[in-house]
């Protein structure tokens, strides 16, 4: 195995309802959604984001999209405009998801972002 | 098969209204949707017409935009629906029928749809025993916040909209309608789908449709996720669908304009803020993200089609807004050499003062971030060596009761700053509303409408 880091996988876009954030990650293909699949967990997101999120993680899968949807509780600092965060929409979420490392199967192909 | 062509006018306010100009003059619409509202914008609007009643609507939409889109839409037929009417309806209908009559249109046929203004209908769901549970929170009842509530607007279908397009509305202006309905109204108004079993996948595709057209230049570029591929950025269009009557759809965009219509930028709207995306929760259906099928076609042009759902819920979500104090920020920059161990220092002094009256940091709500190191993602990201950085916008946010509180409270970092330092005239301190997000039954929230005529 090798690490390499979800934004050489994935596109993510983030949006907020309330206290919610989500963050859809979307697959540069097939492969790459298995992949993700199977290591982005609720457990995983949430220890990502190092306290900023506090509440329920839940990761739900769009196979028709090769995408995952992400719904994050209690994520915002309290929403906008209750929270203190200079983000009060949660617009950056998405981008910190790229950060997170995966694993990938020694000699894996990177396909370049489309 | 019959096809309808609807525009998104505006995803968000402030939109650009020549945008919506070239949709009418270029992208050969039959409707154009506004949406104009956020989250927020109720509460904050509800607030401004108590103050002056006749405020409460968006009217850089409504009086300037409307200056410039009315005409044109008028001159081809093409019919409008907004939620730009905000808590004010009736008055921005004024608004546009004075700017119709100063046009020299004539027998424009503007409606005011009604009832997503759940305040005073609270008391009485009360009596019959519904709590109004916080959905995010769980919180149960809103006893705590009832004295502190602003505002309080359910997110309403299509049901008015539909009516006032039967009627022969050219302009439909709602209020907290819910964005989706601005474009699932007149699809199933000019297919005649009705809220009845054999049309429930239809509508989950209207609904779906809605959802990703909704956002408007999104679709087009806009904060895209390939934004470095977007041709002319400055000059992204607004988008249109083709809606065909078997339930499938094109994504397009305003012939000419900049931007991009392709696969990314719009499965980007179908993870946008869909949560359980098996189950896309909209007053007028509940669609299911899950089964669309997403072809880029070339040419800004994506279609979508195996669009499915299943009926409309019998809740509808509400929106209450209530006061929950002052928040006040400061923003000072330090800059190198040090710029990280100085700003380090900012934050320090300041909390060392705030424990010199006595204030601890687990009492206080008191935030500081380091603009250009982690002020949008805290340690989710890695922290530049201080070597590398030039310049730290110290930046602190503290929410209390009183809005001097709260001045008080950012203030213990501001005046604590090492040489160098670079200070801007402090904000004034801003009422901060929170939202409680919560159902009600349909059956409580009946919807009309009442037709004016330039």
């Amino acid at each position: 195995m090798s690490k390499v880091l979800l934004k050489d996988l994935a596109y993510a876009r983030s949006g907020d309802k309330g206290d919610i954030s989500n963050v859809g990650i979307m697959a540069f293909n097939k492969d790459n959604y298995e992949i993700l699949k199977k290591q982005v967990t609720p457990e995983m997101v949430k220890a990502h984001y190092k306290g900023l999120v506090k509440g329920e993680v839940k990761v739900y899968e769009m196979q028709n999209i090769n995408s995952l949807e992400i719904v994050m509780y209690n994520a915002l600092g309290g929403g906008a405009t209750n929270t203190l965060r200079w983000d009060e929409t949660g617009k950056a979420m998405c981008q910190g998801m790229l950060y997170m490392e995966i694993d990938v199967p020694k000699g894996f192909k990177l396909a370049p972002p489309p | 098969m019959k096809k309808i062509v609807l525009g998104a006018g505006s995803g968000y306010a402030p939109s650009n209204p020549m945008q919506a100009v070239k949709l009418i003059e270029e992208g050969n619409v039959d409707y154009l949707g506004f949406d104009q509202l956020a989250e927020l914008t109720m509460s904050i609007m509800a607030i401004n017409k108590s103050r002056d009643p006749t405020q409460g609507y968006v009217s850089g939409h409504i009086i300037d935009g409307m200056k410039l889109i009315l005409p044109r839409a008028y001159e081809r037929g093409i019919k409008m629906i907004t939620n730009g009417g905000g808590v004010n309806c009736e008055e921005a209908a004024n608004q546009v029928i004075k700017i119709a009559k100063e046009s020299g249109l004539t027998k424009l046929k503007v409606a005011i749809v009604r009832g997503d203004d759940v305040l005073g209908r609270l008391a009485s769901c009360q009596e019959k025993g519904w709590k109004f549970r916080n959905l995010d929170t769980g919180e149960e009842n809103i006893d705590r916040i009832k004295d502190n509530i602003v505002a309080a607007n359910a997110y309403i279908g299509s049901d008015a909209i539909i009516g006032a397009l039967e009627a022969g509305a050219d302009v439909v202006i709602a209020g907290r309608c819910s964005d989706n309905a601005l474009f699932v109204a007149p699809i199933m108004y000019e297919f005649g789908w009705k809220f009845e079993e054999k049309y429930t996948s239809l509508i989950g595709a209207a609904v779906t449709i809605g959802h990703v057209i909704e956002c408007a230049d999104f679709n087009c570029g806009f904060g895209s996720v390939v934004w470095e591929k977007v041709p002319k950025p400055w000059d992204i269009g607004y988008p249109l669908a083709e809606v065909y009557e078997d339930g499938t759809a094109i994504i397009g965009k305003a012939p000419g304009t900049g931007g991009l219509v392709n696969e990314w930028n719009i499965k980007a709207q179908l993870v946008y803020e869909v949560h359980d995306p098996n189950n896309y929760l909209m007053p007028d259906g509940i669609a299911d993200m899950t089964a669309v099928h997403v072809e880029d076609l070339g040419n800004d042009r994506v279609r979508l089609t195996n669009m499915t759902g299943k009926p409309r819920p019998d809740t509808l979500k509400v929106q209450i807004g209530y006061r929950v104090g002052y928040l006040a920020e400061t923003l000072t920059i330090v800059p190198a050499p040090k710029a990280l161990t100085k700003a380090r220092r900012v934050e320090e002094f300041g909390w060392r003062r705030l424990a010199d009256r006595g204030l601890k940091r687990g009492d206080v709500e008191v935030q500081v971030d380091f603009i250009g190191v982690n002020s949008l993602l805290k340690s989710v990201v890695p922290i530049p060596d201080e070597d590398n950085i030039n310049e730290i916008g110290v930046r602190v946010a503290a929410k209390a009761k009183t809005a001097r509180e709260a001045q008080a409270l950012a203030a213990a970092f501001s005046d604590a700053s090492p040489v160098g330092t670079g200070f801007s005239a402090p904000h004034r301190p801003r009422a901060v509303i929170a939202l409680w997000p919560t159902l009600i039954p349909r059956e409580d929230v009946p919807v009309d409408f009442i037709m004016k005529e330039a």
